[in-house]
């Protein structure tokens, strides 16, 4: 009997222990970085809008906090979106339009904007909206006592004043294109509320997580932990109330449950993965779904580590994109759903981004030769050698996402052809960003993706002043990039600035610090009975206050 | 007794210490940290080492853990690294009843479900009878929980929409208890099929090895019908082992409600850990592998103190 009690007892343990471990083990939970959907817009509407109707939206992973300045995930932005206005906002053609300003105008030296609010906004509980507001969020992350994570935003502000109740004057340290975009697309919030919490308790405000007040076309009613966060229409809002009562942002595990929720009509707006998407075209013929397919604001790459004496020379990674067909990959892994990438922009910044860099479409004859020219030659068992090395490394990338794994093992084919010896390695999302982006940087090859903002700067991802503690873990560096780079954000002429970045296009093309190998399709799936759902690359429920539930 | 259940409280003590060092250890040492999903170009690089700073994430693996077991010594399981401006404690007390009500309801479900397939098929050896319900349970042993639950979920709730396919309760509906209850049948059913099996075949052999005592033979003997020598007699000597397993139940219910709580979208403890686990939330990992740690030793506890309840001749 005591021995059997022992066992139990030890038994249980080890339940406990396999408990902690399987969790830590388990798949399924994708990247935020590439789950970001950002899209053109496409209108679908019949009819003439009907207000009333409660709209359930499904989201794999639960928000954080509802205040801009601390949030760092993808459903905390999300609910933002529904609650806060910024100065600013995108069209569909990602260029900055007012929000909460009226019109602005700008310096010639490009270095103060003067912004003229809209007349007649209100808060939530009904106080009105004014230029200190502004003056005391941006005045946020620029304090000392921050504690958030977005100061680098705001970091190029010098002065911000209000000039009166509805004119707030910012002046810039240097020139800065992407403040319109980004900068002044942050949320306002109401300093007679949070004006007296002390900024360095401001990440802890029962503002944040209880009772958020904005401006926007939603106001916050509930969060249930776990469960869903609910809003529903402020009928002051001062673009007209919006047309939907209620919009309940449901938490869901992961995207097979979501799958299963839609189809069970428990939820009426979900991202569709593409892997999903023969399981929504049956949906969609049988009248149960409407999709909404673009280009994603994302790209997939192989990144090659240049610590690793193997990827130093550019003519082996060319090479090594030369070996890849990615039109195949495209096909077997997507399923056709996406479109080449040859450089790190997207198609959809029309004004920078150079469909004329250099490419290596599939030749594996052409990277069979550029790896002789850069002294590889073949040993005995077909596997190149230089210097009594092999060419032989591993390619890391993270577990639960489908098609990367599948890439792996694609891409490992594709260069044993010519010589190249690639090991798949899969591991855990958190373990593999660690290893792959901080120090030591433990990885040679490793597949991800990006998912790229509204303003097209590629300095944080390949300036070599962020290969150490940033961002370029593949450790890119090229002078003359790093130039171009810096020049580019202080240039406030669009067409001028977009020139440079198409330079920086070319000339990052031309080195393959990484293969860019596609452009995802982003999808939404809604009940048919949601009208006007419009689908955008840069901000999820983009004018939400325009779409419409048909009644019956 | 009593000085028996104090020895084994202090038995516990160590064996809780030494727990919560292993699972500290491996929690940490484990690649990956709470930044790992800060990968924005927006956001700087040296926010994510004041962040790991300001957790004091960087200091060694033993300082970390004295740190801790000072502070939950003093009761306190200290902040979510992920749920800002959240105590790991609330967050666990606002999951906590969902979690409690499956688990209670599945136990009760395992019991009154098993214990009497067990009996009918202990009274019936060796007929069609015992051997269906042998069959199915040893396919239920067999059968993972994760893998019922999907099947269920697509017939019950995506083919025939008799039940729903997740959640404690119907978004936008006012409160009602069979609302609750609909959504609750699905999962503790699948949380309950874990160990129905198990139980079935713990009451069968229990049940067989009672009634081939002599004290039952003597009885049938005297001229007592069968059926009531069988629940007179026989059931309350062969429950006596299956009630101890109760205390042995709880620990692998909260395993269990990982795997169900993530399947039908339940928002408990378990789907809290799974999160944790992903999003490397130290405070709230260490809080639930304690918590059910001190569950495990209490089921122990509860399992013997029960034995001693239901047979006297236990002495301690």
């Amino acid at each position: 009997m005591k021995k059997s009690r022992s066992l139990i007892l030890l038994l249980s343990i080890v339940v406990v222990l396999s408990l902690v471990l399987s969790a830590c083990g388990s798949t399924s939970k994708t990247s935020s970085q590439t789950d970001t959907k950002n899209t053109d817009s496409t209108k679908t509407s019949s009819g003439k809008p009907q207000d009333g109707g409660d709209l359930i939206v499904g989201s794999i992973g639960s928000p954080t906090t509802f205040n801009p300045y601390y949030s760092t995930d993808i459903p905390s932005g999300d609910i933002e979106g529904f609650i806060f206005n910024g100065l600013t906002t995108v069209d569909k053609n990602l260029k900055p339009v007012g929000d909460l300003a009226k019109s602005w105008d700008v310096s010639s030296d490009g270095l103060t904007y003067t912004f003229h609010l809209k007349s007649g906004v209100k808060w939530q509980d009904g106080k009105p909206f004014t230029a200190d507001d502004v003056v005391f969020s941006y005045n946020i992350p620029r304090s000392k006592d921050y504690t958030g994570a977005r100061g680098s935003d705001f970091e190029q502000i010098k002065d911000i004043k209000a000039l009166d109740s509805s004119t707030v004057q910012i002046t810039l340290k240097e020139p800065y294109a992407p403040f319109l975009t980004t900068t002044c697309s942050y949320g306002i919030l109401p300093k007679h509320i949070l004006g007296d919490v002390p900024i360095k308790e401001m990440d802890k405000a029962d503002f944040n997580t209880k009772d958020p007040i904005g401006t926007g076309p939603y106001k916050f009613v509930e969060w249930k932990d776990g469960q869903y966060v609910k809003v529903e229409k402020n009928p002051d809002y001062f673009d007209g109330p919006a047309h939907i009562n209620t919009i309940t942002y449901k938490i869901v595990p992961d995207a097979n449950a979501l799958l299963t929720q839609f189809q069970a009509g428990d939820i009426d707006y979900m991202d569709l993965q593409s892997t999903d998407l023969a399981t929504g075209q049956n949906l969609v013929q049988q009248g149960k779904a409407k999709i909404q397919t673009t280009l994603a604001l994302d790209y997939t790459f192989i990144g090659y580590n240049e610590q690793n004496p193997l990827f130093k020379d550019p003519k082996v990674r060319q090479a090594l994109t030369y070996a890849l067909d990615r039109n195949k990959i495209i096909k077997s892994v997507l399923n056709g759903d996406g479109k080449i990438a040859n450089t790190p922009g997207s198609p959809l910044e029309k004004w920078a981004y150079n469909p004329d860099v250099p490419s290596f479409d599939y030749n594996p004859a052409k990277a069979k030769k550029l790896l002789a020219e850069a002294g590889w030659k073949p040993g005995p068992d077909g596997i190149l050698e230089k210097d009594g090395k092999k060419f032989s490394f591993t390619i890391k990338t993270n577990q639960g996402n489908t098609a990367r794994e599948q890439i792996a093992q694609v891409a490992q084919q594709m260069w044993k052809q010519i010589g190249v010896e690639a090991t798949p390695k899969i591991e855990e999302w958190s373990a593999f960003i660690q290893e792959v982006t901080t120090k030591p940087w433990k990885f040679d090859a490793c597949i991800l993706g990006w998912s790229l903002s509204v303003d097209p700067d590629p300095t944080a991802i390949f300036a070599s002043s962020q290969a150490e503690n940033g961002l370029n873990f593949v450790h890119y560096s090229d002078p003359a990039m790093d130039k171009l780079m810096a020049e580019n954000t202080s240039i406030t002429d669009q067409t001028k600035r977009g020139e440079v970045i198409k330079q920086i296009q070319a000339g990052i093309a031309q080195d393959q610090p990484y293969s860019f190998l596609y452009y995802p399709n982003a999808h939404i799936m809604y009940n048919p009975k949601l009208q006007n759902v419009q689908q955008l690359s840069a901000a999820d429920y983009y004018h939400i206050k325009d779409w419409w539930i048909k009644q019956n | 007794m009593a000085s028996y259940i104090i020895r084994r409280i202090l038995v516990a003590i160590p064996l809780l210490l030494g727990i919560s060092i292993i699972s500290f250890a491996i929690i940490h040492l484990a690649p990956g940290d709470p930044t790992s999903l800060l990968m924005d170009p927006h956001i700087k690089p040296s926010d994510r080492v004041a962040f790991i700073h300001a957790y004091g994430l960087d200091q060694p693996v033993y300082i970390q853990y004295f740190k801790w077991l000072w502070q939950m010594l003093q009761g306190n399981f200290g902040d979510s690294l992920i749920h800002q401006g959240v105590t790991v404690s609330s967050l666990i007390l606002s999951r906590l009843p969902n979690t409690l009500l499956l688990m209670v309801v599945s136990a009760l479900l395992a019991f009154i479900i098993s214990i009497p397939f067990g009996i009918l098929s202990a009274t019936r050896p060796y007929t069609i009878t015992d051997y269906t319900v042998t069959t199915v349970s040893f396919l239920g042993i067999a059968t993972p929980n994760f893998w019922i639950g999907l099947v269920l979920l697509m017939f019950f709730a995506v083919q025939h929409p008799i039940f729903p396919a997740g959640g404690v309760q119907t978004l936008n509906a006012p409160f009602s208890i069979w609302d609750r209850i609909h959504h609750l049948i699905l999962p503790a059913f699948v949380l309950a099929t874990a160990d129905m099996a198990g139980l079935t075949r713990y009451s069968r052999s229990s049940m067989i090895e009672v009634l081939r005592q002599d004290y039952i033979r003597t009885a049938r003997a005297k001229g007592f019908r069968g059926s009531r020598v069988v629940y007179k007699h026989g059931l309350r000597n062969s429950l006596m082992p299956v009630i101890t397993i109760i205390g042995l139940i709880i620990p692998s219910f909260i395993g269990g409600a990982v795997v169900v709580e993530s399947i039908f979208n339940w928002p408990g403890i378990g789907l809290l850990f799974l999160d944790a686990a992903f999003q490397r939330d130290y405070p709230v990992i260490m809080a639930l592998t304690m918590i059910s740690a001190t569950l495990v030793v209490i089921g122990n506890l509860i399992a013997d103190i029960l034995y001693a309840i239901v047979d006297p001749r236990i002495e301690y």
